[in-house]
């Protein structure tokens, strides 16, 4: 990865496409990430596999890499996580995500989007989704 | 199987500091997040936590009442995030159901729930047996 992307996104609803694949992201979970989320948050402790907490972590990073940041008050509604493989900490994983479903839904606009997370050896560490009501007002530019 | 008592209620208690420390973990920096200006001018009036800053007092639980520090391979989680939850708060996670699957797996529900007793966050999975 060369430098992180954008902090905040300004893409729109409208320009969301269903089953449009975004990635492979290159990420490596260091024991350091691993640790800051095994338990209270802030107070790191050791471990030498990811915790669960760490996958939606992932997923964030993904979805900033893949929209070009995080959307500006979005809000996450729903989330799934399946396990399917323990990954050491200091491995490093590949990220593909993509949009699984758009609808309108009382007026607010609420996005699905799928994750699937890979060891380097391409075997399927964890795969999810989470439902996010996108943001209906003017993106915001980032802070410096 | 009825609720099994040894299921530890872990309680997170919800700073600033520790909502900071996620969106820096995350990269997530959304404005509901870390800026109080922005944060107060939204529909929430004011910041409120990253949804899975919520859910951490589940992850918690369900490790340390498995023993381990991931979830085993086979298990699954599906969550509704139900409220906001504030700088402030104290989110504990309270079981609600649990049963024994065919193939091993603990079916569970469970809720993290504030210190005014509202719900969070909701919980289903389908927790595997170690070494599964």
């Amino acid at each position: 990865m060369s430098g992180d992307p954008p902090v905040l996104s300004n893409v729109v609803y409208d320009d969301l496409v269903v089953d449009r694949r975004m990635g492979p992201f290159e990420e490596t979970v260091s024991a350091d990430v691993a640790a800051g989320l095994a338990a209270e948050i802030g107070r790191p402790h050791p471990v030498d596999e990811a915790p669960p907490a760490v996958f939606p972590v992932l997923f964030l990073k993904a979805l900033r890499r893949a929209m070009g940041g995080i959307p500006p008050g979005s809000i996450l509604a729903k989330q799934e996580l399946e396990f399917h493989r323990a990954l050491p900490v200091d491995s490093a994983v590949s990220i593909e995500t993509w949009i699984g479903n758009k609808e309108v839904k009382r007026e607010r606009p609420f996005v699905t989007i799928e994750f699937d997370i890979r060891d380097a050896g391409g075997a399927r560490v964890v795969t999810g989704r989470k439902v996010i009501i996108w943001p209906t007002g003017p993106g915001e530019e980032a802070p410096e | 199987m009825s609720v099994d008592r040894d299921f530890p209620g872990v309680t997170d208690r919800v700073t600033q500091d520790n909502i900071d420390a996620y969106a820096e973990l995350s990269g997530d920096f959304n404005p509901l997040h870390v800026d109080p200006e922005a944060a107060a001018a939204s529909e929430f009036g004011g910041i409120i936590a990253h949804g899975p800053v919520a859910l951490h007092s589940f992850f918690r639980s369900a490790t340390a009442w498995l023993g381990t520090a991931a979830l085993p391979p086979g298990s699954k989680v599906s969550v509704v995030y139900r409220a906001p939850t504030r700088p402030g708060d104290e989110v504990t996670c309270e079981l609600r159901e649990l049963a024994e699957l065919d193939d091993g797996r603990a079916a569970l529900q469970a809720d993290c729930v504030n210190q005014d007793g509202t719900t969070v966050v909701s919980v289903t999975a389908e927790l595997a047996p170690l070494g599964a």
